[in-house]
Formats: C-alpha cells, sequence, structure tokens
C-alpha cells in the first residue's frame, strides 16, 4: 500500500514538473531504446553456428600463403586432399567434410536455373545437426546420385508435391548427371557462416579431369570442417600442423631445396563458433561479422545509457535544489530520511518504467530501418525472459540513477535550507555534476570525431580515383558455361552493334569480384626458385580501353599482331613462339624495371600446367598500365599481371550510353535467344564496387545514427540543466541587472559558465578520440590523412560549443529579459 | 533633480487591475533626503522601483535631471540607471556564490571600469563602511547588519548621486539599523541624494522630509506633519 502511494506522490510529482519529467523520460528512452536495437545486433552478431549440437566441437581449418615480397594471402579454404591427410594423422578427428560450391545449371520443366550446390562428404550428416524435414540425410549423402534440397528450394522445384525421389538434372559444365531428392533439411539459419541450399556428396572421380578442385595441394576451392573427439583437441592440433604440412604437403617450387612448406604454408583451425567473427580470408559462404563493429556497438550502447543515466542524476540533484524548500518542510512536518529515500527512487523507478515503455515504441518503430540499413532480420522477442531482463535492467537503471539524488535530496537540512532561502547544495554535489557534465561532453566529442572521420573515410573511397571508370558498366556473367562459351564471338559483335554500346570486352575478372588468382613469374636473369608471384587477371581485346585504363607505356591486346600465347597442348608439343603480356605499375617495380618505356620488350618467363610437367612459356611485355584499384580500398594494390584470355573469359563488360534498363532488356532478349539453357545473369560493376563496401557503410550509418542519439540525449540533459541553472540564478541575475548588466552580459555571462566544461571535455576527448580513430584507419591501406582527425577534433569541440550555446542561450535569453524586480520582489 | 508629475501605475493582472499609484505629484531637489512611508500595500516599492527606473509608470510624467523619462525604453533607462542611481534593499540582495569584495565590485562590472580601478575604489568603500577586514568573508558569513553594510557599499561604490533604499533596516535589529542610517546620513552630508522607504518613524527622523502615501497618493509632505 505504501508503495501505491509512493507512485501516487511520484506520478503527481511528474505531472507538476512537466519540462523536468519528459527530458529524464524521453533522455532515458532513447537511450534504452538504442541501447536494445544494438544489444539484439550484437547478440545476433554472438551467436553464430553456436546452435549445431556439437558446436564445442566441430572446427574449420583454414590456410594462410606467405610468398615473400606479397601481402599474405588467407583463405578459409582448404586444399582438397588435405582431409584424407587430416583423418590419417589425426586420431582425435573424429569426422571431417569438405563444403564446396558449384553453381550448375537445373533444367526444370523447360525452365533453366542456376543454383549453389553444396559438395559435401558422407561425414557431413554426422556432424552437422541440422534439421531433416524428409527423407533420411545419411542415406542420401551416402550415394553419388542423391541430393538433398533445402525448404525453399524443395517449394521450387515440387510445390507442394512430395520432392522424395524426384529427379533433378545438374549440368556441372563438364559433365551433366541425374540426381534424386534424397532428403530435404531446413533452410540454414541466418545466424550461421554455413549457406546449405542443397547438397551433394562429392564423388572425387567425377572430377578427375577438372584436377585443382579437389586434388591439388596448392589450390583450395573447399571449405574443410572437422570434428574431433574432444573440444581442447583444437589446441593440440594447431600445435601440429607445422609438422603435418611439411609431412603432407609436395615440394614448393619456390625457396630453393631446403625450403619447407610450412615456411610458406600455415594451416591453422577455428572453432565454428567463432568463424563469424574471427576468421580471416576469403572462400566464406557468407558474408563474415565484425568483431571491431562488435565491440564499438557495446561500447556506444554503454555509453548511451551511460549518459542517459547521467542526464537522470544531473536532472534530478539540479531538480533538487528547487525542492529544497519542500524536502524541508516534509522534514519538519516528520518524514524520516528513509521515508524521503524511498519517496525520491519510487519517483525515478516510475520514471524508467515509463521509458521502457516508450523504448519497446521506438525501437519496433525503427527496428525497420535499422535491419534495412544494417542488412538484418532482427526481431524483437517478447518472451518472459527478455520482458524480466528488460524490466531488471530498467529497475536498476531507475535505482542507480535515482540513489544519488535521494541521498542528496533527503539529506537537506531543514534548518539552512528555510533559514537561508536556498539551494542548500553542498559544492561537492555541484563538482559532481560539473564533472558528470564534462564527461558527456567527452563522451559526445569523441563519438562526433569518430563519426567524421568513419564519414570521411567512406567519402573518400567513394571519390577516389580508382584507375578505372566503373560507371556505365554492364557485367554479363555466366559467358564460360559451355553453351554461352560457344556463342561468345556472336554475343561480342550481336552487343556491341546496340547503339547504347560504346565499348566492348570480355575477361575472367571484374572489378568489384573478389577472386584470388596467382601466377609465378621470372625475367630470364632471375633464378627459377626466385621467380615472384604476381597477381592474374586475365582479359579479353578491348579490355583497357573498355575500362578507360590510362597505358602508361607501349600498347594493349591487338587482334591482328601475334599477341596469342601457346596453349598448353602446343607448349607440349614442343611449340615455343612468346606471347604478349600487359603489366601494372606495380608489377614493373618489383621485377625492378628502371621505367615503363624500358620494360617494352621484355621477357617474363611463367610456368604452366602441373608443376611436374615442368611446362613454362615466354611472354614480352608489350604495356604497362596504371595501378588500378580491383577490389576494396581495405587490399593494397598488389603487383598484377594481365595476360591475354583469347578465347575463354567468365564475363562480358559493356561500356554503355543511356537507359541501364533498356540496355539490359536487350541484352537479355538476345541472351534468351541465343543462349536457352543458361539462365541469363549481369550486374552493374558500380553495384559490384559498392556491394565491397556495404556493410562497411551500412555499419557506419549506425555508427553515425547512434552517435546522434547519444548527443541528442546529452544535449537534452544539457537543455534541462541550463534550465534549472538559470532559474536558480533568477535573483543573481537580477541583481546583476540592477547594477547595469544588460540582457547580453547575462547572456554571455552564462554561455561562458556552460562553455568552459566543452572546452575542459574537448582537452580530454581529443588525445583518446585520436589515439582511436588512427588506429582505426590504419585497417585502410588508402586512407585519408591522419592530420585530418586534428581538423574534425576542432570541429567537435566547435560543434560541442556550438550545441552548449544553442540550448543554453534560449534559457538565458528568457531569464535575462525578465524584469529584475520580480526576481527581487518574490525573494 | 527628480519632479514627477500626475504619474499612475497600474498593474493588470488576468482578473484584477490594480491601482498601486494614483496620480502622484513631487518634487526632490539634489541632495535631499528624503523618507517614504505608509501603510504596507499603499505602493511605496512600486514608486521606488519607478523612480529607480526599474519599472515604467503607466501615465504622467517623469522628469530625471530635467529629462522626461516615462516613455524611455529599458535599455536607454538601463543606461541612465547605471549611471545615476545606486539601490539598497531590505533583504540586501548579495548574490551568495561571491565574496563581500566581488558583490560590492559588481556595481562597477558593467561600468567599463579598468580592473585596478576598480579593486582600489571597492576597497576605499570598504574601508568607508567599515567592513573592509571581512572583504574576503561570503555572505552567508556576515550578520545581517554587516550584509547591508556590504548592500550599502555596492550602492555607492559607482558614485552615483542618488541612492534609492526600499526599507534598508526592515531585516535588522535597532542597533544595526541605527549604524546603517548613520551610514545613510553620513552619505547625504557628502551630497548624495537619498530617497528611502520604511516603517520606522525613528528612522524617518533621519530624513529632511517625509512623503506620507496612501493607497497610491501622496497625502502629506512634511516632516512636520508628523511628528
Ligand atoms: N507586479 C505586480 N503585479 C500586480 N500587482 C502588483 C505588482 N507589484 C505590486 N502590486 C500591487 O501594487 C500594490 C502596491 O504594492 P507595493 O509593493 O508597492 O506596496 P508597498 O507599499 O511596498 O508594501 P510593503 O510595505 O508591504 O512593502 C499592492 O497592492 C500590490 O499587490
Ligand atoms: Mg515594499
Amino acid at each position: 500500500m505504501l508503495l501505491a502511494n509512493y507512485f501516487q506522490t511520484g506520478w503527481r510529482n511528474l505531472l507538476k514538473n512537466k519540462l523536468f519529467s519528459l527530458i529524464n523520460i524521453v533522455g532515458l528512452a532513447i537511450g534504452l531504446a538504442a541501447c536494445a536495437l544494438i544489444l539484439m545486433f550484437v547478440k545476433h552478431e554472438t551467436s553464430y553456428d553456436n546452435f549445431w549440437q556439437n558446436a564445442d566441437k566441430i572446427h574449420r581449418s583454414h590456410v594462410t600463403f606467405s610468398i615473400p615480397g606479397r601481402d599474405p594471402m588467407h583463405a578459409t579454404s582448404a586444399p582438397g586432399p588435405l582431409i584424407h591427410a587430416l583423418k590419417k594423422d589425426f586420431p582425435e578427428v573424429e569426422y571431417a567434410t569438405r563444403i564446396g560450391g558449384w553453381g550448375p545449371t537445373i533444367n526444370h520443366n523447360g525452365q533453366v536455373f542456376v543454383e549453389q550446390i553444396k559438395l559435401v562428404d558422407a561425414d557431413f550428416a554426422k556432424m552437422f545437426s541440422v534439421d531433416v524435414l524428409a527423407g533420411d540425410l545419411e542415406l542420401a549423402l551416402s550415394d553419388n546420385s542423391s541430393i538433398v534440397l533445402n525448404e525453399s528450394l524443395a517449394k521450387k522445384y515440387f510445390g507442394d508435391s512430395n520432392p522424395l525421389g524426384q529427379v533433378l538434372s545438374l549440368d556441372f559444365n563438364f559433365f551433366k548427371k541425374d540426381f534424386q531428392v534424397g532428403a530435404v533439411i531446413a533452410d540454414t539459419p541466418r545466424n550461421s557462416q554455413l549457406d546449405l541450399p542443397a547438397l551433394i556428396l562429392i564423388d572425387e572421380s567425377a572430377w578427375e579431369e577438372q584436377n585443382w578442385m579437389f586434388h591439388g595441394w596448392f589450390s583450395v576451392n573447399a571449405q574443410l570442417y572437422f570434428q574431433t573427439q574432444q573440444a581442447s583437441d583444437l589446441d593440440s592440433i594447431n600445435r601440429q600442423f607445422d609438422d603435418f604440412a611439411n609431412r603432407n604437403f609436395p615440394k614448393m617450387p619456390i625457396g630453393g631445396d631446403d625450403a619447407k612448406a610450412s615456411d610458406f604454408i600455415k594451416l591453422s583451425a577455428m572453432n565454428i563458433q567463432d568463424l563469424h567473427l574471427n576468421a580471416i580470408g576469403f572462400g566464406e559462404m557468407r558474408p563474415q561479422g565484425s568483431k571491431t563493429t562488435v565491440i564499438t556497438f557495446s561500447a556506444i550502447a554503454m555509453l548511451i545509457l551511460l549518459i542517459a543515466c547521467i542526464n537522470f542524476m544531473n536532472l534530478s540533484t539540479a531538480h533538487a535544489a528547487n525542492r529544497a524548500k519542500e524536502v524541508s518542510l516534509r522534514k519538519v512536518l516528520g518524514a524520516t530520511r528513509s521515508n524521503l529515500i524511498t519517496q525520491f527512487l519510487g519517483e525515478s523507478v516510475l520514471m524508467t518504467l515509463i521509458s521502457v515503455l516508450l523504448a519497446f515504441v521506438m525501437v519496433e518503430l525503427a527496428l525497420p530501418f535499422y535491419n534495412e540499413t544494417l542488412n538484418q532480420e532482427l526481431v524483437v522477442s517478447y518472451d518472459p525472459s527478455t520482458i524480466a531482463t528488460l524490466l531488471g535492467l530498467a529497475i536498476s537503471v531507475g535505482v542507480l540513477s535515482g540513489l544519488y539524488p535521494a541521498f542528496i535530496l533527503s539529506g537537506f537540512r531543514p534548518a539552512t535550507v528555510l533559514k537561508a532561502n536556498k539551494s542548500a547544495e553542498t559544492g561537492a554535489s555541484l563538482r559532481l555534476r560539473a564533472a558528470l557534465v564534462i564527461f558527456q561532453f567527452a563522451v559526445s566529442i569523441g563519438l562526433f570525431i569518430a563519426t567524421s572521420v568513419v564519414y570521411s573515410q567512406m567519402q573518400y573511397a567513394k571519390q577516389m580515383d580508382a584507375g578505372f571508370n566503373k560507371d556505365n558498366m554492364l557485367v554479363v556473367n555466366r559467358v564460360s558455361r559451355e553453351e554461352a562459351s560457344n556463342k561468345r564471338e556472336l554475343l561480342l559483335k550481336e552487343i556491341a552493334k546496340n547503339p547504347q554500346v560504346t565499348a566492348i570486352t570480355y575477361s575472367n575478372e571484374t572489378p568489384g569480384n573478389t577472386n584470388e588468382n596467382n601466377t609465378m613469374m621470372r625475367t630470364p636473369e632471375m633464378a627459377e626458385e626466385d621467380a615472384l608471384l604476381m597477381g592474374q587477371r586475365a582479359v579479353g581485346y578491348g579490355f583497357f580501353k573498355a575500362y578507360e585504363i590510362n597505358l602508361i607505356a607501349g600498347r594493349t591486346y591487338d587482334k591482328n599482331r601475334a599477341d596469342v600465347s601457346p596453349t598448353d597442348e602446343q607448349l607440349r608439343a614442343g611449340e615455343k613462339f612468346p606471347g604478349s603480356i600487359v603489366i601494372n605499375e606495380s608489377a614493373l617495380r618489383r621485377f625492378g624495371f628502371k621505367d615503363a618505356q624500358s620494360a617494352l620488350g621484355k621477357t617474363l618467363i611463367t610456368g604452366r600446367g602441373d608443376p611436374e610437367e615442368n611446362l613454362s612459356v615466354d611472354l614480352t611485355i608489350i604495356g604497362v598500365v596504371d595501378d588500378v584499384h580491383f577490389n576494396s580500398l581495405h587490399a593494397t594494390i598488389r603487383p598484377e599481371v594481365y595476360p591475354l584470355s583469347a578465347d575463354f573469359g567468365n564475363s562480358i563488360s559493356v561500356r554503355f550510353t543511356g537507359s541501364p534498363e533498356q540496355l539490359v532488356k536487350d541484352v537479355e532478349t538476345l541472351w534468351r535467344q541465343e543462349i536457352p539453357g543458361v539462365p541469363f545473369s549481369y550486374s552493374f560493376v558500380e553495384d559490384n564496387i559498392a556491394e565491397l563496401y556495404q556493410s562497411e557503410q551500412g555499419e557506419a550509418t549506425m555508427f553515425a545514427a547512434f552517435s546522434a542519439l547519444a548527443i541528442l540525449v546529452a544535449s537534452l540533459g544539457l537543455f534541462g540543466l541550463a534550465s534549472f541553472t538559470a532559474d536558480r540564478r533568477t535573483k543573481e541575475i537580477g541583481v546583476r541587472k540592477v547594477m547595469g548588466a544588460g540582457v547580453f552580459d547575462i547572456v554571455k555571462m552564462l554561455m561562458w559558465q556552460f562553455s568552459k566544461p566543452v572546452m575542459v571535455a574537448s582537452l580530454i576527448a581529443w588525445p583518446v578520440a585520436f589515439y582511436f580513430m588512427s588506429d582505426w584507419l590504419e585497417a585502410f591501406v588508402y586512407r585519408i590523412d591522419t592530420s585530418l582527425i586534428i581538423a574534425m577534433c576542432g570541429l567537435a569541440a566547435l560543434f560541442a560549443l556550438c550545441i552548449a550555446w544553442v540550448t543554453v542561450a534560449s534559457n538565458s535569453i528568457r531569464v535575462a529579459r525578465a524584469n529584475p524586480i520580480k526576481a527581487l520582489r518574490y525573494e | 533633480m527628480i519632479t514627477i508629475k500626475n504619474l499612475s501605475k497600474r498593474f493588470t493582472t488576468e482578473e484584477v487591475e490594480t491601482t498601486a499609484l494614483n496620480n502622484i505629484n513631487f518634487d526632490i531637489k539634489q541632495g535631499e533626503f528624503v523618507a517614504i512611508m505608509g501603510p504596507s500595500g499603499c505602493g511605496k516599492s512600486t514608486l521606488l522601483n519607478t523612480l529607480g527606473m526599474l519599472d515604467s509608470p503607466s501615465e504622467g510624467h517623469y522628469l530625471f535631471n530635467s529629462e522626461d523619462v516615462a516613455g524611455y525604453s529599458e535599455s536607454q533607462l538601463a543606461s541612465i540607471r547605471k549611471k545615476n542611481i545606486g539601490f539598497i534593499f531590505q533583504s540586501f540582495n548579495l548574490i551568495d556564490e561571491l565574496n563581500v569584495e566581488e558583490n560590492v565590485e559588481l556595481a562597477l562590472l558593467y561600468h567599463n571600469i579598468s580592473k585596478s580601478e576598480r579593486r582600489q575604489r571597492v576597497a576605499e568603500v570598504l574601508e568607508k563602511v567599515g567592513i573592509s577586514h571581512r572583504a574576503k568573508h561570503m555572505p552567508s558569513q556576515l550578520s545581517g547588519g554587516q550584509q547591508q553594510r556590504v548592500a550599502v557599499a555596492r550602492a555607492v561604490v559607482g558614485k552615483q548621486r542618488l541612492i534609492l533604499a526600499d526599507e534598508p533596516t526592515g531585516n535588522l535589529d535597532s542597533e544595526h539599523g541605527r549604524e546603517v542610517m548613520e551610514m545613510l546620513q553620513q552619505l547625504n552630508k557628502e551630497g548624495t541624494t537619498i530617497i528611502m522607504v520604511t516603517h520606522s518613524p525613528e528612522h524617518a527622523e533621519y530624513a529632511d522630509r517625509v512623503i506620507n502615501l496612501f493607497d497610491g497618493e501622496v497625502v502629506v509632505q512634511d516632516l512636520r506633519a508628523v511628528s
């Protein structure tokens, strides 16, 4: 009953002090809402792959190739034969499976599709506790003519009819085969690094011709998962990996006779639950998360909540000044200190409860935008445990932030307050409040700096000259599929006829696709084992012109000249005429040529076919081009060579003018007519590039939004505080006016009073922000100058001052303009 | 120095209109010491505020040094007030957060006077009111009489020729009251014009002349009419 009474008094007090209550409740609600949104994200990001029954015992092996003179190359996939060696050498490995991917075409009921099919080993069924909706997974993965579909694919192909036993015909380009649906599994949950739309058993014999797929020790095409008897076995396996590599890898073609495999190849394994945030390397099935983002977001959540709590405390203690009389009178009338503490705590808990409700509304309203920006599908779960947690959080926030004001308020001495007729606030309480305000501003300024640095870097990345023209470039994919490959020349000719098209080319790689393709190359003067690893992007005729890549010296490939190098067959037959090669500026430096002119006509030697065959080909440098950023700015520009791929290419790139939609329509019509067996697939270079930055961009946006919220909450608090301060100083201001102070003098005085904490806060925030942000920038190879952070520091301080002034000005002017006799009269 | 002609002041609140001053006429000459008396609520403070240019009259003329300031804007009034008028209040109105010295200095702060000159003048005036040994004390550490002496110091440090005092002894016991009255008398002898509101006939005797207000109107304007 007493509790109800406290709530009632609390409620009346809320209504009586509308501004105070509003600022407190809204500020706290924003803080809680932001906090909840961030925690939902963090919870999701940290929950990856922890739902597998044996999650703690399932690990994935990674490979890092460290070639001298090159950035190490990290792969999340493993060489195909590694699985057999692993099972043989480590008895603690109970099961192991590769998960590779292929995109065969599926001809079904007269329609063609391309699907991502996962190629797995039989152990998969024993390791992964996937939800089997129909059929028998283990059985299906025990024979090489069964296929397992996930729910979505089963629906797509067979609708409501029973998919089990139905047949799908898959065209792998190298071979065609019919598969019988043996099981249907649930779609892989979002919080998994695995993506398993369809599974078939790896049949190594079917891939004999493409021996790099499962037989090459230096080609990584499938991920390798293994399950150990004990979770702790991971550490001991990781320790033995160097010896294991030296035992099993064949001799590398570099490093001389004494070289060991472990000098160049590092194997490592990581638990499946850690993959999402910690794995490094290319070849993931799904986008990874970022540990930094998770940590940064968690920190921001804490900061926002802290700022909101500080507001609560500051406003309550400041408000206390105005309630001093009430408190003293209550005491005179017999209230004990604990009565008062309970009353004030009741008030603050009531406020936090209202804030929680408001926060829920805010979260629900913000969630769609939040999900879209972060590319997530988070939902609020209203299960009892969540609600209990939130209520617990709210009550502890209420109690914690109410405790201090409660003690201050209840500690007033009635005699002092009633006699001196003043706030009775102690110097300590004023100083604490000043310190808390400084803290809030320091955080706000720090966040402002961080946000603007992140934003500037994004802007920089967007606007940086990548070395090629990414606009108005259509990429037509799947050109290397057999049916399309046969029609490539025709496609090129027909598309070029389109009046919208200004240039056309074909190539294996296009900007924005992050495939790693490398080759060893040397000059005739270099010893064979000193050959250098070069990035390699095979291009077709007209590539450099179509992409508008600047030619520094020489020429590019020309159909009318003998640029084509001998094929493997020709080499085997003993033919040895030279081909042509175009290299980039970094490669020029790497080979040690004096300048572009002098490199022209020089020979580069590179191996071909299987290493055992010892085939090699001479290539004459015909052109040197500018360094070009094909990948995101996180990556360095590597030394690259651009061999001519005269009759092979994955994609056709089309430079165009005018409407992209119209062009896509025209090209698609042509494709369907000429290549009905392969579904049309296209993209725009601009979008592919943007995709490299997509998650970063989304996170930057959210980071900015949360920073803005933190600053908003802090400003709200400052506004309330300024209003209290101005009120508290009414009498003083009246006296000053009678003494001749003008409105401007008064406003200036109050502004200055609130400028001081901003300046102190700046001094605290600057070094901290500088440290963290220069560190963050380190991750980008191409980045804005660190001196820009200093400029941002200045800007942030100015911005904070503006906020302080705006919030203070309105209150100051109000008080400063009031007729002084009013203030003095009612003393 | 001051001429009031047909001066009225009305307060209009939501429900009622109060006529605080009704058609008042009088003159005050340079160097005079005038007391204003009358029952509570008769308009004494209102009159003093109007004379002090903290408030404007609703009607009539207010000639200050032969300048009619009745229609002046707030900032015009403020600049005349700054140069000519010092104030003493019943409740002292010292600023709690500033010490004695700083409180007195406040009256010079907005007058474009150099820091060193301010210091010097504050020291002089604190000496004069006999409180220099307390210069660094906070107001809360002083007795009421001492606080009022600080307030007097603040009122005269600007060397204004007119001092308006609203019940300067209202919050003081008789001994401290007398101290303050003697101080005002001394200032008057040195040439300062003083207008003081008081409820105490005893303190009114220090004045050359008494203006009696009743319900917003001047009833008697002579000291002898009271005694
Ligand atoms: N700001 C105001 N708004 C409305 N009425 C006011 C205002 N100021 C004064 N009054 C009214 O004007 C009248 C005169 O008030 P004033 O303060 O001048 O009286 P006083 O003679 O100084 O009284 P006391 O001796 O108690 O100080 C009173 O009736 C008062 O209620
Ligand atoms: Mg009065």
